[in-house]
């Protein structure tokens, strides 16, 4: 930990808090009805989305899934494109198209959301294969849940990777449950990691994904090999999901006493206690940081409420027809 | 200043949502993210959480209506200053910050924007979800409620995927008669009997003291008679526990209980527990005989008909006038064979004739 500047720590910190503090407003905002469709969330899981993504350059690209928000704003989109997409404007990060679902932003690095469970594995190895062929070090990154790794996409995608050496770092987040369904009842041996490295031959790791700096350590490993030439490499990052799997699920399969344990596992706090004991921040510096991100959040919004609506003319436009 | 409380968009169709349960009163105060009722969609029940810190003034949709999304349900009263909406305050109480961050001054100054957002010129997405009113004397059709459609949806799958078949017979109901004269003082139900004769006679047929589960029968850990109810237009099943060791006055007992709980709402009453077997009963009704569909996980249900006296033939030969019932019972050909679900109704009968 010592080698890390006191900012770069700071900045780990308010990254994790700006998607927190992003999902329990949107929640809000869901429950008041100011956002069509329904929403899925990552309470919990921050520390995976900025953990990768602060080894990642603006070149490198990633790609997501339906629960998109925390790796968008990991990945250096801003409240405000994200906002306006769930509200629909056409100033969103997809026009107002895509919606929660997905989010993206080509320029920055961000395949917009695929919310085909495993989607996004192929498209990240296909990248990985164009980067190498152009002969560039840019890597592409893959986010997707447990319940992706019994896809066929997941199979084709990994496996192609792994015979070509592509610049591709797999990122499982392993938060146990897909939907409502825990892992165990859908794989016999639930050490995903292990599965991996035996079925595919590259090299994978398991880790605490509600820890930040590890998995910003595991990251970075991963990805000076990809840069290197011997990608790829497989993470499965344990985490959960401190609400449903979507605004319209109580989450009622997780059983009560699990969901307090994670809580106590809560990557923010958790981070928070470590900048606190290590002397790097006190309860003022983080509550100015809070304050920062909620006023961000709060222009935000009110840029958001009043940008245009997408008309119809725009119907036709950046859609295949 | 007054903030209307809208039913969020908690389904995952456009199905009704029914109100379960409210958890504040009229009066009290309530915290943005409190928990405020619990609702029941086509998926699952699930509480709601209050949007706004603020005093509930008034409670609009009561429990067991059955509400479209963006229904006002119920009022509050917030202040002004306070930033009470997510469009204008955006603080989580579940936020990582040490300390509480609701204090005044972070945001834009307060406007009353969910209305805005909702029902401004771009229209939120209830204003979306809303069609025009329909013209005078069109109907619509009846919708049915969310628990309509769960029983109905129950009901199909067991009539489509069940083999069921159906044995019939009549019983004499002079022991029930004579028994309920004699207490006439605490008037038993009818159900009670049937309750206890089924468990009595379950004790000796093993395979209705057991649920098919994939090419097995697993014993079941409890054995319960479900009686079926039907309150307000909607069925529920109200399992007496262990019938078999219950005197008929403690069954029937029960089972009043269990309908005034059900009448007064009670959440936990409308818990759906799968019992061993149910019995319905549309005696009361006049209805002479009838075939019941199964219960699901259920392996087999008794129809009760009207109890009436009945031309019957002693063993003599002669013809003489007794009270006689029906019984029908609907069984799962996977489960028992004829022969054996014969013997059981036969269980049945002598338990009712010497109740
Ligand atoms: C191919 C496919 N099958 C099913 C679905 C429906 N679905 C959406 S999310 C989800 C669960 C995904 O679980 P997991 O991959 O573990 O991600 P998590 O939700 O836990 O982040 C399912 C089954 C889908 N979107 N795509
Ligand atoms: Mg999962």
């Amino acid at each position: 930990m010592l080698q890390y500047s006191p900012d770069f720590l700071l900045d780990l910190y308010a990254r994790m808090v700006r998607i927190r503090h992003f999902e329990e407003s949107v929640k809000f905002m869901f429950l008041e009805g100011a956002l069509p469709g329904t929403i899925h969330q990552c309470q919990g899981q921050e520390a995976t989305a900025v953990g990768v993504c602060s080894v990642l350059r603006n070149d490198d690209f990633i790609t997501s899934t339906f629960r998109g928000h925390g790796h968008a704003l990991a990945k250096g989109l801003t409240v405000e494109e994200l906002l306006c997409e769930l509200f629909g404007a056409s100033t969103g990060c997809c026009k107002g198209k895509g919606g929660s679902m997905h989010v993206g932003n080509m320029a920055k690095g961000m395949v917009p959301g695929i919310a085909i469970v495993g989607g996004g594995i192929p498209v990240a190895a296909g990248m990985a294969l164009a980067f190498k062929m152009q002969k560039t070090d840019r890597v592409a990154v893959s986010f997707f849940g447990d319940g992706a790794v019994a896809e066929g996409a997941f199979h084709e995608g990994v496996n192609m990777a792994a015979i070509w050496n592509l610049p591709a770092v797999f990122v499982c987040e392993n938060n146990l449950y897909g939907a409502s369904t825990h892992i165990s009842q859908v794989m016999r041996d639930t050490n995903i990691a292990r599965r991996v490295a035996g079925g595919y031959g590259i090299r994978t790791e398991q880790l605490d994904g509600n820890d930040v700096v590890a998995v910003h350590e595991a990251a970075r490993a991963a990805v000076e090999e990809c840069r290197a030439g011997s990608g790829p490499v497989f993470l499965e990052l344990l985490t959960y999901r401190l609400t449903g799997h979507s605004r319209r699920d109580p989450g009622h399969y997780q059983p009560k006493e699990e969901r307090a344990a994670w809580s106590e596992k809560d990557p923010i706090p958790r981070f928070a206690q470590v900048l606190r004991d290590r002397g790097i921040a006190d309860d003022s510096v983080l509550e100015a940081i809070a304050q920062r991100i909620a006023s961000e959040f709060d222009e935000a919004v009110e840029v958001a409420r009043n940008a245009p609506q997408p008309t119809v003319e725009d119907l036709l436009t950046d859609v295949f027809v | 200043m007054r903030f209307e409380l809208k039913m969020p968009d908690l389904a995952t169709t456009d199905s009704e949502i029914r109100i379960g349960r409210w958890m504040v009163e009229p009066g009290e105060k309530v915290h943005r993210g409190q928990p405020l009722l619990e609702v029941e969609t086509d998926k699952a029940a699930m509480e709601v959480e209050s949007v706004v810190s603020g005093v509930l003034v008034e409670i609009v949709s009561q429990v067991d209506d059955a509400v479209s999304v963006g229904d006002v349900i119920a009022v509050f009263e917030v202040a002004d200053t306070a930033k009470s909406s997510p469009m204008t305050r955006s603080a989580p109480e579940a936020a990582p910050s040490a300390s509480d961050r609701s204090a005044a001054g972070t945001s834009p100054p307060p406007v009353e924007s969910t209305p805005r957002v909702a029902e401004g010129a771009k229209g939120g997405m209830f204003a979306r979800k809303r069609g025009a009113a329909s013209p005078a004397g069109y109907d619509e059709g009846v919708r049915l409620t969310v628990a309509e459609r769960t029983a109905s949806k129950r009901l199909q799958e067991s009539k489509q995927t069940i083999p069921h078949f159906y044995l019939q017979t009549r019983f004499k109901a002079s022991a029930i008669l004579a028994r309920r004269e004699a207490t006439a003082s605490v008037k038993l139900t009818w159900d009670a009997f049937f309750v206890r004769a089924v468990a009595r006679a379950m004790g000796r047929f093993d395979r209705f003291r057991r649920r098919l589960e994939g090419d097995r029968l697993v014993p079941l850990a409890t054995l319960a008679v479900g009686v079926a109810i039907d309150h307000a237009g909607e069925l529920f099943v109200i399992p007496v526990v262990e019938p078999a060791d219950k005197s008929v006055e403690e069954i029937s007992a029960e089972i009043r209980a269990n309908v005034e709980r059900l009448r007064g709402g009670d959440a936990d009453a409308r818990m759906i527990r799968p019992a061993a077997m149910t019995i319905s009963n549309l005696g009361v009704c006049n209805v002479e005989c009838f075939l019941p569909i199964i219960n699901p996980p259920e392996t087999a249900i008794l129809g009760i008909g009207k109890v009436a006296p009945c031309v019957v033939v002693r063993e003599d030969g002669q013809l003489g006038v007794e009270p006689c019932g029906t019984l029908a019972l609907s069984v799962d050909h996977r489960v028992a064979g004829g022969r054996y679900a014969a013997e059981f109704l036969d269980a049945i009968v002598r338990e009712l004739e010497s109740a």
